[in-house]
């Protein structure tokens, strides 16, 4: 026997309400008008003598009906081998569609349930919780989809419990060839910023990319604080930093460094604030990452004096080799803000700025256009068996051995109540029954 | 060949206490009450020929029966006796002793028993008047007044305290010549009092009749297990074991009753004590018989 709700126990606590109950409520003799008390003397109660003895009874059907009541809550139930067996012969499947798939038949599931996702991160939570509400079977994941390179990772499978098995269903064939925008790029043309647009083209293994259209003249994603003095050795790091092509940003993602200490330019971080936005944090967290920036960094002297660079919403990017805060990051209404205390002369403008490029933009996401299917051998690693049943849980279960126990504590509240009735009734009959004697 | 008399059952008081028109109720009672007793059992003052005597000067002219002249040659004049009706005045007990038991409340059976009472009075052209609690009704005779008392009746509930001996002194100081004062009560009240009173009355000539209302539960004490006895008076109360209480009660109670016949013929009271679980006609016709003997 297995309980469904061991938890349930604790309300055997429940027990003592009817013990306590019987044991302090005062029993007092019913109320009686009467005319006149002249003639009454006050005698011993029978009751006080009696009434132990008289509720011991009572005492144990309330007992029981509590202890019923609590046992049905646990969720007994009774399991056999060949209840087992027949739990673990049957298959609940919960089939994750993506790529606008037709997931094939499965006659052989006792259970199945179709979710139709744009990406596994969105269909494979949605399967698990509904596995998970199922009645006790063998709980299986079918992934059916095109199966495309990248679009299945081990991220997206760490999801899944240990205890669902998990299947990987082809459907369709990816296209031998594949041409996408391939997104922007910033260049450095003819002393000024230029933007190109890229095509790429997947073609199996191989992938081409090439320019489309004119290169058209663009403005630099970054605003620069600094000196009229720095003003060259910027723009010369700028230019550096363009010349080997970046990708380019959103329109609506912009950055500002600030090259000089803000004690004597306030308004350059005027309006910082913490980091709310997703691709600020995660721009900042590459910056954190970018090891040439870090080795780079940690050699350059002249760390920020400020001290209030090391606190909210500040967050430290590079440190200097005496431990102050190099180069740190927040945000503003316009985008990410990074202060550095480095020299704008310094190899760490360039290395900033490069970094700073790369935060607010990236590759553009190709994997939608992969044309390479993920390798069976990968599919195959990744699947497995489903677990065997364990403990099912008490809501999931169709048929429990509850229902007899129910049965049994309203058999039992029944007797109470007819015993109790009996007991006032036959306190009664012989009132009534003088009375018609007499 | 004649079958047998019809076999005609009497409602209960159960039954007599459901019905809210007291006059129905009353001669109900009374037609039950009435079959055997032919004679009135009330002798008040009529307007009846008392005896002849002879014609002494001074006399009038007119009380002399001319016929008897004429047959005797002697000069007789006819004498009456003084003509009045009788006076009653019904005394009722509105204590809340008298809302027990909740079944059929003496208050309700007293209600009952007077309203037959007035019933029978007014019925034969004699005043009828009532004093239950601060319902007052002037002993008058005609139906007006029987219907006026019927209507007071019925709207008599038990409550409260009760001046036993202060009522019983302000109907008999109402009756303005010697009549007839019927009392019906459990006589908890102050009994000495009350009696005190009663005795008084009986002094002015009146006719004092006592009618104990008593519970079948009260004189019996039915009961067993354990109680808490609330007094319906006082509120106070007491738990009692009733089983073990019974034989004292019982025996206090007999003696009260004892007491209560035993001062009543005293003083020369009629008196009778009546359980409200019997017709009401039962203990009324009782009564009455013996009033007539």
């Amino acid at each position: 026997m297995i309980w469904l709700n061991p938890a349930a126990w604790i309300g055997l606590i429940a027990l003592a309400g009817p013990i306590v109950i019987h044991i302090l409520v005062q029993r007092r003799a019913e109320r009686l008008p009467f005319p006149s008390l002249r003639f009454l003397r006050r005698t011993r109660l029978a009751s006080i003598r009696r009434h132990v003895l008289d509720d011991v009874l009572l005492l144990a059907l309330r007992a029981a009906i509590v202890a019923l009541a609590v046992t049905a809550f646990a969720g007994p139930l009774i399991v056999t081998a060949r209840q087992r067996q027949a739990w673990n012969a049957r298959v609940v499947q919960a089939i994750v569609v993506v790529d606008g798939a037709q997931p094939a038949r499965q006659p052989s599931a006792f259970l199945s349930q179709t979710f139709e996702a744009p990406s596994l991160s969105d269909g494979i939570p949605r399967a698990v919780a509904w596995l998970d509400a199922s009645p006790p079977a063998r709980h299986e994941l079918v992934i059916v989809g095109l199966l495309a390179l990248g679009s299945v990772t081990a991220d997206d499978l760490s999801a899944v419990p240990p205890a669902i098995g998990i299947r990987f269903e082809r459907s369709g064939s990816l296209p031998r060839e594949r041409s996408v925008a391939g997104g922007r790029v910033l260049g450095w043309q003819r002393d000024a910023v230029a933007l190109t647009a890229q095509t790429v083209a997947l073609n199996d293994a191989s992938t081409r990319v090439r320019e489309a259209g004119a290169t058209e003249p663009a403005g630099f994603p970054i605003d620069i604080v600094c000196s009229t003095d720095a003003r060259p050795i910027v723009d010369a790091a700028i230019a550096a930093t363009l010349s080997q092509r970046v990708w380019a940003p959103a329109a609506n993602r912009r950055g500002r460094l600030v090259l000089v200490e803000p004690s004597l330019d306030p308004s350059a971080i005027a309006d910082v604030g913490p980091i709310v936005q997703p691709w600020e944090a995660d721009g900042v967290a590459s910056m954190v990452r970018d090891r040439e920036l870090q080795t780079t960094g940690s050699q350059v002297p002249g760390g920020l004096r400020d001290t209030r660079f090391t606190l909210a919403p500040w967050r430290l990017l590079l440190s200097a080799p005496d431990g102050r805060p190099l180069a740190v990051a927040a945000a503003s209404k316009t985008g990410l803000v990074v202060v550095t205390g480095a020299e704008p002369l310094s190899s760490v403008t360039p290395q900033l700025l490069r970094a700073m490029i790369n935060a607010l933009g990236g590759p553009p996401e190709l994997r939608a256009a992969e044309v390479l299917p993920i390798p069976d051998a990968q599919l195959r690693a990744w699947s497995r068996p489903s677990s065997p049943v364990e403990a099912p849980r008490v809501d999931r279960v169709e048929r429990d051995d509850r229902r007899g126990l129910w049965v049994l504590g309203l058999a039992l509240l029944a007797l109470e109540t007819w015993v109790r009735r009996s007991r006032a009734a036959g306190a009664e009959a012989p009132h009534e029954e003088d009375v018609r004697v007499a | 060949m004649t079958g047998p008399a019809p076999q005609h059952t009497l409602p209960g008081p159960e039954v007599l206490a459901q019905i809210a028109d007291l006059e129905l109720v009353a001669r109900i009672v009374v037609e039950g009450l009435v079959s055997g007793l032919h004679r009135s059992p009330f002798h008040g003052y009529s307007a009846e020929f008392s005896q002849y005597r002879h014609y002494r000067p001074g006399d009038d002219l007119k009380y002399v029966d001319w016929k008897l002249v004429a047959r005797t040659d002697r000069v007789y004049t006819k004498q009456f006796r003084e003509t009045t009706n009788m006076a009653a005045t019904i005394v009722l007990d509105t204590s809340a002793s008298m809302s027990f038991p909740k079944k059929v409340s003496k208050c309700r059976y007293a209600v009952i028993v007077a309203a037959a009472l007035a019933h029978i009075i007014a019925g034969q052209g004699d005043a009828v008047g009532l004093a239950a609690g601060d319902r007052v009704i002037p002993a008058r005779a005609g139906r007006h007044n029987l219907r006026a008392l019927l209507a007071a009746l019925g709207g008599v509930e038990a409550s409260g305290g009760w001046e036993a001996a202060a009522t019983v002194r302000r109907a008999a100081e109402r009756l303005n010549r010697r009549g007839l004062l019927l009392v019906l009560s459990d006589f908890y009240d102050d009994e000495d009092a009350t009696f005190n009173e009663l005795r008084r009355a009986a002094r002015m000539g009146h006719e004092v009749v006592l009618f104990q209302v008593m519970s079948r539960e009260e004189v019996e004490f039915p009961y067993r297990r354990d109680l808490e006895f609330s007094d319906l008076e006082t509120g106070r109360s007491i738990a009692v074991n009733a089983g073990l209480a019974r034989r004292d009660y019982t025996d206090a109670v007999t003696a009260f009753l004892e007491r209560c016949r035993r001062r009543a013929g005293a003083e020369g009271f009629q008196y009778s004590l009546i359980v409200t679980d019997t017709f009401p006609g039962r203990g009324l016709r009782n009564f009455l018989l013996a009033r007539r003997r």
